[in-house]
């Protein structure tokens, strides 16, 4: 059995620590970005940022503002089209570890064509690789599969300072979802588990996913 | 190695249940290549606080050969549990950060440039200022004639990092000047 995440998000403050964990455990630089007028900053995932809370609101029938929050990042899904895709390629440069089930781009993806590349990205039904135009490598995240090798949890769970994020054992975590769903639907009707037959990461979102992200399930 | 299911049961059947997944074919290398080596490895772990608010998270900082790292929440510490927010979760960048102050600096009257002054400079500078803005500026009276002893025109800014003590101390010195206005960085 894969490790798998469960990520509440009406747990989920969009304080960022898992944001900026990720980019400090991978050693990744800042961006320099804009103010857009949103707190998403920056406006997407791109090499430098392999994990990023989204912003979304809305008025609800009350014409209160509901702020919805989505740490968006890689599904690692149990058959993943990105690997399936890049198989055609280039084998070896989208690779499953069979133990913890994470999916990981690997330095093969730079000797994939740029359409190649493009193909694989496309294939992501989440749209989470991001191209690296100076590696030419294809980036996404690897959850933090040096650490959970080492036994550690991945840095944005051991990060969540609110109990968003969890990770462990795919069945320990599937009864901890079923389990927190029952609490949530009793304030949030609309409340469901994001495609978690399919995936290693396991959204508990509180209503449609349009409310949080296109992509937020598919 | 080929592998069909038939062969795969007889395998089982022979006893053989400790057959590897190296052994079915999928290449383990790629994977363990991939992790590489922890960065943390044989870091020895120093126990420090976040020093951004007066939650005072406790972090575990990774030192190798003199030089931080990593860092990141002490799962020990039953304040966070192991987990920290934005800004301690980049505790790291602040120290390898080039904006990092690590010397006095210095900004004259409608100057727009900083330059870097040692410590004995910057303590007499900022005590020469402290006495002259007290003595311009020491209100003894308000406007119905009660004496207040108020020094409107300085503003501390201290740490939340402070124990009470510490602040007891500011507050006594700060006080004993006059100085009305105290804050501290948590609230900036």
């Amino acid at each position: 059995m894969p490790k798998t995440f469960l990520i509440d998000t009406t747990r989920c403050t969009a304080c960022r620590g898992c944001q900026l964990a990720c980019k400090e455990w991978h050693d990744l630089p800042a961006n320099e970005t804009k103010q857009t007028g949103s707190h998403q900053n920056p406006p997407d995932l791109n090499p430098n940022n392999l994990k990023i809370v989204r912003f979304r609101e809305h008025l609800d029938k009350d014409g209160v503002v509901v702020w919805n929050f989505f740490p968006d990042q890689c599904r690692h899904c149990l058959e993943p089209p990105c690997k399936g895709q890049a198989d055609t390629s280039v084998e070896g440069a989208m690779i499953q570890d069979e133990k913890t089930g994470a999916v990981l781009a690997t330095e093969k993806t730079a000797q994939l064509s740029e359409e190649d590349a493009q193909s694989v990205i496309e294939a992501c039904p989440y749209n989470i690789p991001r191209l690296d135009k100076k590696t030419k490598r294809l980036t996404k995240c690897d959850m933090c599969f040096d650490r959970v090798s080492a036994g550690m949890q991945p840095i944005c769970v051991k990060t969540c300072p609110t109990g968003t994020m969890a990770f462990g054992e795919r069945e320990d975590m599937l009864n901890m979802a079923r389990n927190r769903l029952e609490t949530v639907l009793k304030e949030f009707p609309k409340a469901f588990l994001a495609d978690y037959k399919d995936v290693n990461v396991i959204y508990l979102l509180a209503e449609e996913k349009e409310h949080y992200y296109e992509y937020a399930a598919s | 190695m080929k592998s069909t299911r038939r062969s795969f049961l007889k395998g089982v059947g022979a006893g053989v249940f400790c057959l590897t997944l190296g052994q079915l074919g999928f290449d383990l290398g790629e994977a363990k290549a991939y992790a590489g080596s922890l960065k943390i490895e044989g870091a020895k772990e120093v126990i420090s606080v976040c020093p951004f608010c007066s939650v005072c998270c406790q972090v575990i900082a990774y030192v190798r050969d003199g030089k931080l790292v990593s860092t990141e929440g002490d799962p020990d510490f039953p304040v966070n549990e192991g987990a920290l927010c934005a800004k301690g979760a980049a505790l790291y960048s602040m120290y390898t950060n080039d904006h990092r102050l690590k010397k006095p600096m210095y900004r004259a009257p409608n100057s727009d440039k900083w330059v870097e002054k040692d410590w004995d400079w910057t303590l007499k500078q900022i005590a020469r200022r402290v006495k002259d803005a007290r003595d311009k500026d020491m209100i003894l009276k308000n406007g119905k004639g009660q004496t207040v002893n108020r020094l409107e025109s300085i503003f501390w800014m201290g740490t939340s990092h402070a124990s009470n003590e510490e602040c007891a101390v500011i507050h006594q010195a700060l006080r004993g000047l006059g100085v009305v206005h105290m804050d501290h960085q948590a609230r900036v």
